[in-house]
């Protein structure tokens, strides 16, 4: 083995031995300063997308009005991306998923159902190259956060619904995300899921919490073992609402305020870390006692650990969605609306429910939720109390330039700015 | 082919360097260029990038705005460097002089943990240095520890994990270099150098003991008086009575181009890591590496990472040029061992 | 270790003499125990959570032994493709580093040739740059010409991007086998008639096969288990370290433990068999 690692350099470097090996350098340099241009996106929506060799001429946006489109059949397969334990999961296998088989019974199409979204961002590095060149993503169904889906619709890198194909979705989409400002006429996003910002704590050392301030107060029983959210707007909006500002109207001056009072608390040294879901583990393992957190992860949390809590502050909470979004080029954009539709039914989007333990988008779910389970009433994370709802705010849109203000001056609280 | 070839002998080295050159030429260079030429960039991911000379203030500006980041990377790697010089040396040492026949398989278990994913493994430092864990669970409950102290998102984890991860390539190179010491050299050194280093051993020992306790406490942010004494009667102890006035007239001073090598393949990788900082540490020991991760992938900030990144190369650069020059490398070629 | 004291038997010395004495005979030993168990504490927790049975999702707390995972190592989603595609990626960036590689090791022993400084320089620079330079600085390229995408991030551009940084590691390990090699063998060939490829074929390269085969060891090791890099390059691609790196934020599954540790296993044992074989080559 020790001949594997020796040394690492050939020869002395002499001065003429780095010239002759920067005009070669120079030479590429020339070029490629020649070459770029820079990226710019595709203004035109218009890129035609890449047949599928099994869909039929369904795949490109119809245009209802002009000619009467050819008869539509779902095709063969589905290709949908989508974060982990968002889906209905058969008990023996984790690999199958009853509400996606029943779609299969009913269309034929094998949905090829990957849990490969860990992050927006990262997700979003990953086909942003194919949709700026006006290519097919691979991806018939990508299911991401409000403010991804915001960017999309923005970019015009989203394909257009045909709402004659989703009726359920039509009639079933609860009227609170009927016409959102970034989406008027639910024309791009299907939300699929939401979920609640809110505290995590251990009830056992910090007794019980109501009042978000908690987070931001030096008191010794959390002192150093609190977390913050990486997600910039769930850490931005709760602390907006500590300040009683309203994160459905977010501003600079507000996003200053905010920085400002997360800033305050890292220096007092009541934080520990700033984390994405990885938040849970800590609290599970004791290393931290309060953090923000999200319904989904308490969920499960609060079932592994003695005296785990989750709580929406009585100055509010933050609701975030995921939503459904066909991207551009699609190969499959016909099934794709089929498939979004069908968990538009409430009995599938009860079924989905049961699993997850989100807060469904599908009006009638709750009431079949119920039914199958009447003891869910009782809890508090997957079905809360009206009051509690009342009190959940969605972080506004943001302008691309506020966009941009607001990921850098987070960046200080992350630590890397 | 072979008539050909022995016409054109001159060829046939260029030849054989061709492929691989050019795929190096290609897609580390080219890149390289791309990268500075990347840095020059003003604008967005929407809106489109704009290369520009003016655009050199993305520079001052990453500077100005980011220089803390270097000055932090380079304290934490230097105390990795150090930390970890000062457990391989040992180490190589016992291999290279008392390895006897299981040379070959302690040389293998240095190099064994490579072979797992390095997340993992550091990982799995997170799991042993937990809060109440199977380290500091017990001396917690016993009462040895307060119920507050934690080693887990503090710089003591980060450079932990950082000196843990480049022990094999610190080991390695000082191993390689006792190696080829000329073992009558030493013997000769010992016949006239004879016994413990004690007066020298215990002057050095402090001086360099509690210096390197002095930095370590800088870096890691507390205890620099304690540790500074710690050290400096540890350093007193090994200097005066573990260390033979042979090894530091002799055997030390022909293992340094080990020593320097060894060093330049931590400190360098180590400037650039970013993993440590994520999974040990908190928002306050992030190194360079972070921002530079989170402006590229993150922000789309590219013009920013990538002035931050050719910062980094040059240095990096600068440092294998003045490591170069400076020891004369023909005693470090590859294959001449 | 001479010594000036007096001479007194050992057994006739003061305890704490004796007792300094063996310590001072013995510290580096000891020394190089803990050193050992300190390098391979990771290694062990790896494999030891392998046989874990958690209650949920995470797996950091021992909670009870179980073969479950061992029994079903690839049963996550996901989990396999990752694999799949991470084996894939390091057979094929071994296959084409280890060839191009062997060949610079080959031009660089035995051949004087003009440029041979920035030859070297150039190898031995991405073994000196940090990962994340190395990674960015091929995302800006793929970037920059991207526009249409010739490159998309994904698995040809992972590939790209292992055969690079491993074409250095092959020819220092390669060269380091040359460097020793026995000339006069070849020369023998060639004198009783061989021409120069088939004295390559049967006499250099089965004597350096070794020392290729270590390097392609080492290449696949760096490629299975590069994560910073392939960050940085594989747009929506997973493979097995982007997997883990995706999961440690919810939890990782035990199955990567497990897969971890056949890993670490088959490496390890790819060596041991090597090494075997070698000294039976040496001894016949």
């Amino acid at each position: 083995m020790a001949e594997q690692e020796q040394g690492v350099l050939g020869t002395p470097v002499t001065r003429r031995r780095m010239l002759q090996g920067s005009t070669l350098a120079g030479m590429a340099a020339f070029l490629a300063a020649c070459g770029t241009s820079g990226t710019s996106p595709s203004a035109e929506p218009t890129a035609a997308p890449t047949p599928a060799p099994s869909a039929p001429p369904a795949s490109t946006a119809p245009s209802p009005t002009q000619e009467p489109t050819p008869a539509q059949t779902p095709s063969a397969e589905l290709n949908w991306a989508n974060w982990t334990y968002y889906i209905d999961v058969d008990e023996n296998d984790p690999n199958k998923h009853p509400t996606l088989d029943r779609f299969k019974a009913k269309y034929g199409t094998t949905v090829n159902y990957q849990e490969i979204v860990d992050d927006n961002d990262t997700f979003f590095g990953g086909i942003k190259d194919a949709l700026s060149g006006g290519q097919d993503t691979g991806w018939d169904i990508v299911t991401l956060t409000d403010w991804m889906a915001q960017r999309l619709v923005r970019l015009g890198w989203l394909e257009k619904f045909d709402k004659a194909n989703m009726p359920a979705f039509v009639a079933n989409l609860k009227d609170t995300f009927r016409d959102r400002s970034w989406d008027p006429g639910n024309d791009y996003a299907a939300p699929w899921q939401s979920g609640m910002t809110g505290l995590g704590y251990d009830e056992t050392v910090t007794g019980p919490l109501t009042s978000v301030k908690a987070l931001y107060t030096d008191d010794p029983r959390w002192r150093g073992k609190v977390e913050y959210l990486t997600e910039m707007r769930d850490a931005l909006g709760l602390t907006m609402l500590s300040l009683g500002l309203d994160p459905a109207r977010p501003d600079r001056a507000g996003c200053d305020a905010a920085i400002a009072v997360l800033k305050d608390a890292q220096d007092a040294g009541i934080v520990r870390d700033v984390k994405g879901n990885s938040y849970a583990e800590d609290l599970k393992s004791g290393d931290a006692v309060l953090a923000m957190a999200w319904s989904g992860d308490m969920i499960q949390a609060v079932i592994e650990k003695e005296g785990l809590r989750f709580a929406i502050p009585a100055e509010g909470g933050i609701i975030w969605t995921d939503n459904n979004l066909i991207p551009k080029g699609a190969a499959h954009k016909f099934t794709a609306e089929l498939a979004i539709d069908f968990f538009y039914d409430p009995e599938n989007a009860a079924d989905v429910e049961l699993y997850v333990y989100y807060l469904s988008p599908v009006k009638g779910a709750d009431e079949v939720m119920l039914q199958k389970l009447p003891e869910i009433k009782d809890d508090p994370i997957a079905f809360p109390p009206a009051e509690v709802r009342a009190r959940l705010v969605a972080f506004g849109a943001l302008s691309e330039d506020d966009e941009k203000y607001f990921n850098d001056q987070f960046a200080s609280v992350l630590g890397v700015g | 082919m072979g008539a050909f070839l022995r016409r054109n002998r001159r060829l046939v080295p260029y030849l054989l360097l061709a492929p691989g050159l050019l795929w190096l030429l290609l897609f580390y260079v080219y890149p390289g260029f791309q990268m500075a030429i990347t840095s020059f960039w003003s604008g967005s991911l929407e809106k489109g990038f704009t290369f520009a000379l003016e655009n050199w203030t993305n520079y001052t500006a990453a500077l100005s705005r980011f220089s803390g980041y270097y000055v932090r990377s380079i304290g934490y790697s230097a105390a990795a460097t150090i930390l970890t010089f000062l457990i391989a040396y040992p180490l190589a040492y016992t291999i290279a002089f008392r390895g006897g026949r299981a040379k070959n398989l302690l040389l293998f278990l240095v190099v064994a943990p490579f072979f797992t994913s390095f997340l993992l493994r550091t990982i799995s430092w997170k799991i042993i240095l937990g809060d109440s864990g199977i380290v500091f669970g017990p001396l917690k409950d016993v009462g040895l520890l307060p119920e507050d102290f934690r080693v887990l998102a503090t710089p003591v984890a980060v450079v932990s994990g950082l000196t843990y991860d480049f022990l094999p390539f610190m080991t390695l190179p000082i191993y390689v270099a006792l190696e080829k010491v000329d073992k009558r050299l030493v013997e000769a050194a010992q016949d006239l150098y004879a016994g413990p280093w004690r007066r020298g051993g215990t002057i050095v020992g402090i001086v360099l003991g509690g210096g390197l306790g002095l930095l370590l406490g800088q870096i890691f942010g507390y205890w620099p008086p304690f540790l500074a004494v710690g050290g400096a009667v540890a350093g007193a102890i090994i200097g005066a009575l573990l260390i033979s006035e042979s090894f530091v007239r002799v055997t030390f001073p022909l293992s340094l181009p080990g020593v320097f090598a060894g060093s330049l393949l931590t400190f360098i990788p180590s400037m650039g890591d970013y993993i440590n900082a994520e999974f040990l540490g908190n928002p306050d020991t992030r190194m360079i590496g972070n921002v530079i991760q989170n402006r590229f992938l993150t922000q789309t900030d590219y013009p920013t990472a990538a002035a931050l990144s050719f910062i980094l190369m040059a240095g990096m650069l600068a440092a294998v040029a003045v490591y170069a020059r400076a020891l004369g490398t023909e005693e470090l070629t590859t294959g001449r061992v | 270790m001479a010594t000036a004291a007096p001479t007194l038997r050992h057994a006739e010395l003061p305890a704490a003499v004796r007792a300094w004495r063996w310590f001072r005979a013995n510290v580096l030993f000891m020394y190089t125990g803990f050193a050992i168990l300190y390098l391979m504490l990771p290694v062990m927790v790896i494999i030891l959570f392998g046989f874990n049975d958690p209650a949920g999702r995470s797996n950091f707390v021992w909670q009870g032994f179980t073969l479950d995972y061992w029994l079903d190592p690839l049963g996550v989603a996901g989990l396999a493709n990752a694999v799949v595609l991470s084996l894939e990626i390091a057979f094929l960036s071994t296959l084409a580093a280890t060839i191009l590689g062997t060949l610079i090791a080959l031009a660089l022993v035995r051949y004087g040739f003009r440029g041979r400084g920035a030859a070297n320089m150039l190898i031995a620079l991405p073994m000196a740059t940090p990962e994340i330079v190395l990674g960015a600085s091929l995302l800006t390229m793929f970037v920059a010409i991207g526009q249409p995408p010739f490159f998309p991030l994904s698995f040809f551009t992972i590939l790209i991007a292992h055969i690079m940084f491993n074409i250095s590691y092959v020819v220092v390990t390669v060269r380091a086998r040359l460097a020793g090699f026995p000339r006069h063998l070849e020369e023998a060939a060639m004198d009783l008639g061989a021409n120069e490829w088939t004295t390559f074929w049967k006499v250099t390269f089965p004597l350096i096969f070794p020392g290729i085969l270590a390097a392609a060891l080492l290449a696949f090791s760096l490629s299975i288990d590069d994560f910073v890099i392939t960050n940085f390059t594989s747009g929506k691609t997973q493979t097995f370290p982007m997997y883990i790196y995706a999961k440690s934020r919810i939890g990782i599954p035990v199955q990567v433990n497990v897969i971890g540790t056949l890993i670490f296993v088959i490496a390890v044992g790819s060596v041991l068999i090597s090494t075997l074989a070698q000294r039976r080559n040496r001894a016949a």
